[in-house]
């Protein structure tokens, strides 16, 4: 079976609007969370976001999208999309192919636009602009639209681990032979449906996260968007690579809809079943991006299940610290910098936990270090207890 | 393409019609307005504090899989197709969000609001650990969950999985879909639904599941192949159709039934037109939307349909638009078109 490889990535998240200035803010530990500046909410001076600072209106013409309907998160997918494409020379030839998939992962999709769904479902006529818009999968359709596609067009909602089940559902279908090669990626916009939410469960953080920490408060949410166009090694001519895509799966906790279990069956099995699609020992994970949201539940219980699965727990840390909780984005924008770890042979540090989870004992990377990588974990835990792990080797 | 992508062993319906626990669709049910509202059984099985918390959607996926996921051995994943699970608890906790100008609220409708509350709470129930995911590409959104039960087949040829679809009428995706023209004002009796000449559809919603595998033997119907089109270009989705065709309908056979998405909106009936033009030969036509109203995996209670055909129940005469007479139906195409943009081709045979 021919190896699957990433040729090309693009993102924008709340430290930066390219691949690039993402890993000079994560090499710099630098973090993206703060009040809210552009997006209204009561709570936008009380509960800190990994907001993106470029206005809707400035992306919207960054981007060339004039067209009425477009919300925030499909700017945000766009912005991306634009970036891997290029990042990986795909021609409008192979854009448009038939075998060419674009497989998506969202939590909010258009319902970003809070006020106006709501707006939009009291009337009888003059609906807004957004009228078709609202749903999970308005982004891709867009995407497609847009730039023509004929391939496999997916979006993929299993919560929080959305994009890492689209990365898991693009790599298969190259291996299945119904696509060449696929786009597969995700995007979320900040929403008062999902600040509120979260804010009703009680695990939003009132200041900023602090995973792993023994006195952790819950998580920050954020905003973002990334795209990964994965190639078939065959495929691949004097083209650059980042990374192979080695280990995926996808496992169901079964046991709560919003919290895990103790002894966190899903996400153990999700690690397990990665490392044995990847044909990898646990002692071969060089690092793990861990999915460590700062709430108690998953941290406490993502720390057990690595606990369980690895004799000696490889360097981790959570890059949500940085940038927030970017829902159906986090399981993408998480897989670059795994890939970034790689790539260059490094690691980023976690921020903010002071003292390690008495229970555990288990402290995340605190430091920037060269370190010599050729496997490299990411987790993503959902809601539903849909737990998706990645397994990134250096190429 | 995946050929020989699985064959349905066992199928459930929750629909419009009486299709729970056993199917008659002899004699049709009328709508309400403009809707086609699921017939709901009572819900054995589900734990009635789990019940009471449930919206109607997540209510007719888990009612109609239970059946099917209870058994044993137990399915090794959940693969489920909706555009709308969770929409009714999504905009319950909207409503708040903007009636309590983002106060205290309770959070049990958000958690429940999300489309994988489905595939989430059955794995719940049976405890499932195994493969577990929601495709939500609204009009093919069935399409991509049946594409993604093939490939996990063809990678663990010994497995079993529960594939199924579900989308609600809820208060305000209806209201959604009014607004934007996708339904009629009005529908006296679902007979009419095709002579109206008018744009729109009937809203409508239901529930299928099958229990999906590798193995021919026993089995109701195999899957062929799917082929999805995103354009609203009629020869795009024709010369789209001709390669399927060409590709997958082996060599000097034809279609011997075509079930047809057709749903009465005059501004969709070109496609359909152009769909049963280009059957080669003598094709049945029938069309099941007046049994089930549109929704965005409506296709699903197409491949219950084409099941229910396959275990020789009779046709009734309110289905069939174009007759022929066929002994035995070899094979069936169901081809779908949600929203003029997004088309399915799915391809069925029976099994000798």
């Amino acid at each position: 079976m021919s190896r699957i490889f990433i040729t090309g990535m693009g993102l924008i998240s709340a430290i930066g609007n390219s691949v690039a200035d993402n890993r000079i803010a994560l090499s710099e530990g630098k973090c993206g969370i703060t009040t809210l500046k552009l997006f209204p909410s009561k709570y936008a001076n009380l509960l800190p976001c990994g907001e993106i600072k470029t206005s809707t209106e400035t992306l919207r013409q960054q981007l060339n999208a004039a067209e009425p309907g477009i919300t925030r998160g499909t700017l945000l997918a766009l912005h991306a999309f634009d970036q891997a494409i290029r990042d990986g020379q795909l021609t409008t030839a192979q854009l448009t192919s038939f075998d060419t998939a674009l497989v998506g992962g969202s939590t909010v999709g258009g319902m970003c636009l809070t006020d106006e769904l709501y707006g939009d479902a009291q009337k009888t006529v003059n609906g807004s602009e957004y009228i078709n818009s609202y749903d999970c999968a308005s982004m891709t359709m867009y995407l497609q639209h847009r730039y023509k596609m004929n391939g496999i067009i997916n979006t993929i909602n299993t919560a929080c681990s959305s994009s890492a089940n689209a990365i898991m559902y693009g790599a298969r279908l190259i291996k299945s032979g119904l696509a060449r090669r696929a786009i597969v990626g995700g995007a979320d916009s900040l929403a008062k449906f999902t600040i509120n939410g979260f804010n009703a469960l009680h695990i939003l953080a009132p200041a900023i996260c602090t995973p792993f920490d023994e006195d952790r408060k819950g998580l920050n949410l954020g905003e973002g968007a990334a795209f990964l166009i994965l190639e078939k090694e065959e495929d691949i001519v004097n083209k650059k690579t980042y990374a192979v895509l080695t280990g995926y799966c996808n496992s169901n906790d079964a046991f709560h809809p919003s919290s895990l279990s103790p002894a966190g069956d899903g996400p153990y099995l999700a690690m397990k079943g990665a490392l044995e699609t990847a044909r990898l020992a646990p002692g071969d994970i060089g690092f793990i991006n861990a999915h460590g949201t700062g709430t108690e539940n998953n941290d406490l219980v993502e720390s057990r299940a690595m606990l369980r699965l690895f004799k000696t727990v490889p360097p981790f840390a959570s890059t949500k610290s940085n940038v927030g909780h970017t829902l159906g984005a986090a399981g993408a924008i998480e897989a670059i910098y795994s890939i970034c770890n790689l790539y260059h042979q490094e690691v980023y540090p976690g921020l903010n936990c002071g003292k390690a989870i008495a229970e555990t004992g288990l402290m995340p990377v605190d430091l920037y270090k060269k370190i010599s990588l050729q496997h490299v974990m990411s987790n993503s835990f959902g809601f539903g207890g849909n737990c998706t792990s990645l397994i990134f080797s250096k190429s | 393409m995946i050929l020989n992508m699985f064959y349905i062993h066992q199928t459930t319906c929750i629909s419009p019609q009486q299709t729970f626990p056993d199917a008659d669709i002899s004699v049709l049910h009328q709508p309400t307005g403009h809707q086609l509202k699921a017939i709901e059984p009572t819900y054995t099985g589900i734990p009635p504090g789990i019940l009471r918390r449930m919206s109607k959607s997540v209510r007719m996926g888990i009612g109609a899989a239970l059946p099917l996921i209870n058994q044993l051995p137990a399915p090794d994943g959940i693969i489920i197709g909706t555009a709308n699970a969770g929409f009714e608890d999504c905009f319950h906790f909207l409503k708040q969000i903007v009636e309590y100008n983002e106060g205290l609220l309770a959070p049990g409708s958000f958690v429940q609001s999300t489309p994988n509350a489905v595939a989430a709470q059955l794995a719940m129930l049976s405890h499932n650990h195994g493969y577990n995911i929601t495709h939500v590409q609204l009009g093919l959104a069935f399409e991509n969950a049946m594409m993604d039960a093939g490939m996990l087949i063809k990678e663990h040829p010994g497995n079993t999985y529960l594939l199924g679809a579900v989308d609600d009428i809820s208060v305000y995706n209806n209201a959604l879909n009014l607004l934007a023209g996708w339904f009629k004002n009005e529908l006296s009796a679902v007979e009419n639904l095709y002579e109206l000449n008018s744009p729109g559809s009937i809203a409508g919603e239901g529930a299928a599941m099958f229990l999906v595998n590798g193995n021919p033997a026993k089995a109701i119907a195999q899957v062929q192949a799917i082929g999805a089109v995103h354009s609203g270009d009629v020869g795009v989705m024709e010369r789209q159709l001709k390669f399927f065709l060409d590709k997958h309908l082996p060599e000097g056979e034809k279609i011997d039934l075509l079930i047809s998405g057709e749903n009465g909106d005059n501004r969709l009936l070109k496609y359909y037109t152009a769909c049963e033009k280009m059957m080669p030969g003598e094709a049945m036509v029938i069309r099941f939307k007046h049994l089930c109203g549109e929704y965005p995996t409506a296709s699903a209670i197409a491949l219950w349909l084409a099941c229910y055909i396959l275990q020789k129940n009779p046709i009734p005469p309110h289905l069939i638009k174009k007759s022929f007479p066929v002994k035995a139906f070899k094979n069936i195409l169901i081809y779908n078109n949600y929203k003029q943009v997004q088309h399915s081709f799915i391809l069925i045979f029976g099994m000798d």
